[in-house]
């Protein structure tokens, strides 16, 4: 018996390379948005928000392939269940470069000299570099089909989602002062932003089980930020 | 269980040398069999099944000892690649194998309770209840349309008064009444490729047979006749059940409740479509299905 299909097999590849190149766009975005927030840097927020064209275009690139595909090559098994997750991973992709443009526009609002609460802001940086670890977690899981390293996911996650609402309890109790209860709020979005980012991450890591084993699960704990942080 | 040798005529055979117009008596070749006392349970829906399949061409084993369940009302799909056994298993179901020259069977093939190699089984009766779709569209050449459905039939006995409503009826059932009706004595050749198909299963429900074999029914068919020829599968697993051969991997996914896998005269894998073709179980299927092998 001899393999056919090469054609087909190295478009399926290249678009899961484009996928896969999509997570990178957004720790690159990530790291400016997060950047931006740490230093109130208006202008390094402004570009965060225009290269968002970038991962958008990255999805219309890869949703029009997947659907050329599709139309083309009928894929089937293993290779259908790469394609429907690419096309699920792809629009996660999309929401997460959509929540770093929500955390940059959040920036200029907050004020040129906005004031700052060492607590909130130490928690936020966690938050990011944390969401950051996620993203290239969810992307190395998803290029070597490793489960053990998406289900880890749900646990890094629950990390996330407690500094989400330690921020939001710090946020309340920060005090009378208008100006600091505003940057307070501002904070609750970015840090809200975070989160959904983690969401995406395991969202992704349910993708490559279902890639692998063929059964779609939520994976233990996914579910649980809704109840537990405050709704957007 | 299988005897060795028999030597019986498939019907096609006989028929394609009957030839009359329509409405014209015809004497009955035999009598039609009955199937309640021949183990065959009354109402639509026949299940079949085969256990220890083995076929043979001379020395060289082609089906080796497998099982497979067909559910009543329900259409199977064979697929595999070429030479795996897949016509050949099913040419056993109606005992068509057989007819090849120093070609041979073992094991059992049921229909109901019906033992379709017992002793005393009649060939010919088997074969009115399992009907047979070929490759190529076959219609008898020097017969009309309406012969051509009512072919079967005249061999199994069908009075005139009732032959134009059957004939009739088959026509309708596979959706050529509309367009042959007012030249039902033009030859059947002078139709569509997709036409002389329907035309020709016609033929085969014309007898009102309990199970229909399609082997790659639709390979010498355009796409719009091949999707005529689905939906008709779709539409006729009420009342019949239905295996298909086929080589289109698409065509099994559109039109099958499930999938056999068979490879190197064996069963691989036997699943509901749905299942094999998004999260088969068999290595061998995923390779199959996708392409990996061919």
């Amino acid at each position: 018996m001899q393999e056919t299909r090469h054609q087909f097999r190295e478009d399926l590849k290249e678009l899961e390379r484009q996928v896969l190149g999509g997570l990178d766009l957004v720790i690159s975005q990530l790291d400016r948005a997060q950047e931006s927030v740490s230093y109130q840097d208006v202008e390094l927020a402004a570009l965060v928000v225009a290269d968002d064209d970038r991962i958008d275009g990255r999805y219309l690139e890869v949703h029009q392939g997947i659907l050329s595909l599709l139309a083309r090559q009928a894929p089937v098994a293993g290779d259908l269940r790469i394609v429907a997750a690419l096309l699920h991973v792809i629009r996660c992709i999309e929401r997460m470069g959509d929540q770093c443009v929500n955390i940059a526009k959040l920036v200029p609002l907050s004020g040129y000299e906005a004031p700052k609460d060492k607590e909130i802001l130490d928690a936020i940086e966690r938050m990011g570099q944390l969401a950051r670890s996620q993203v290239a977690q969810a992307k190395e899981a998803l290029r070597t089909r490793n489960i053990q390293m998406a289900q880890d996911l749900v646990h890094q996650d629950a990390e996330i989602n407690r500094l989400n609402r330690a921020i939001f309890k710090r946020a309340v109790e920060i005090g009378d002062d208008m100006d600091m209860r505003e940057w307070g709020m501002f904070m609750i979005l970015v840090a809200r932003c975070l989160e959904r980012i983690g969401d995406n991450t395991v969202d992704i890591a349910e993708q490559v089980v279902f890639v692998v084993t063929g059964l779609f699960r939520e994976l233990a704990g996914a579910s649980t930020t809704a109840e537990t942080a405050p709704s957007s | 269980m299988i005897p060795p040798e028999t030597d019986a005529t498939a019907d096609h055979q006989r028929a394609s040398d009957m030839s009359t117009a329509e409405g014209s008596p015809a004497e009955p070749a035999q009598e039609a069999p009955n199937l309640k006392e021949m183990g065959v349970r009354e109402g639509a829906g026949h299940g079949v099944h085969v256990k220890g399949l083995r076929a043979f061409y001379g020395d060289n084993e082609a089906v080796k000892g497998i099982d497979i369940e067909f559910p009543a009302n329900q259409v199977t799909a064979i697929i595999g690649p070429s030479g795996c056994g897949k016509s050949t298993m099913v040419r056993c179901i109606n005992r068509m194998h057989e007819e090849i020259p120093g070609a041979r069977a073992a094991g059992s093939v049921t229909i109901d309770d019906l033992d379709v190699y017992g002793p005393g089984v009649d060939v010919t009766s088997v074969r009115r209840m399992v009907g047979m779709v070929f490759q190529k569209p076959n219609p008898f050449p020097t017969m009309s349309i309406f012969d051509n459905v009512a072919a079967g039939l005249k061999l199994t006995g069908t009075r005139a008064d009732n032959l134009r409503e059957h004939v009739h009826r088959s026509l309708r059932a596979v959706g050529l009444w509309g367009e042959v009706k007012n030249r039902l004595n033009s030859p059947g050749h002078g139709l569509s490729g997709g036409q002389q198909q329907r035309l020709c299963i016609a033929r085969t429900v014309a007898v009102e047979p309990e199970v229909i074999l399609m082997d790659e029914p639709c390979s010498a068919l355009d796409p719009i006749a091949t999707l005529r020829v689905e939906e008709l599968i779709d539409e006729l697993k009420a009342r019949y059940t239905i295996v298909i051969v086929t080589h289109n991997m698409q065509q099994a996914a559109r039109v099958a409740d499930s999938t056999v896998f068979m490879l190197d005269g064996e069963v691989v894998e036997h699943a509901p479509t749905d299942s094999v073709f998004t999260n088969p179980r068999d290595e061998r299927t995923e390779r199959y299905v996708t392409g990996k092998f061919g």
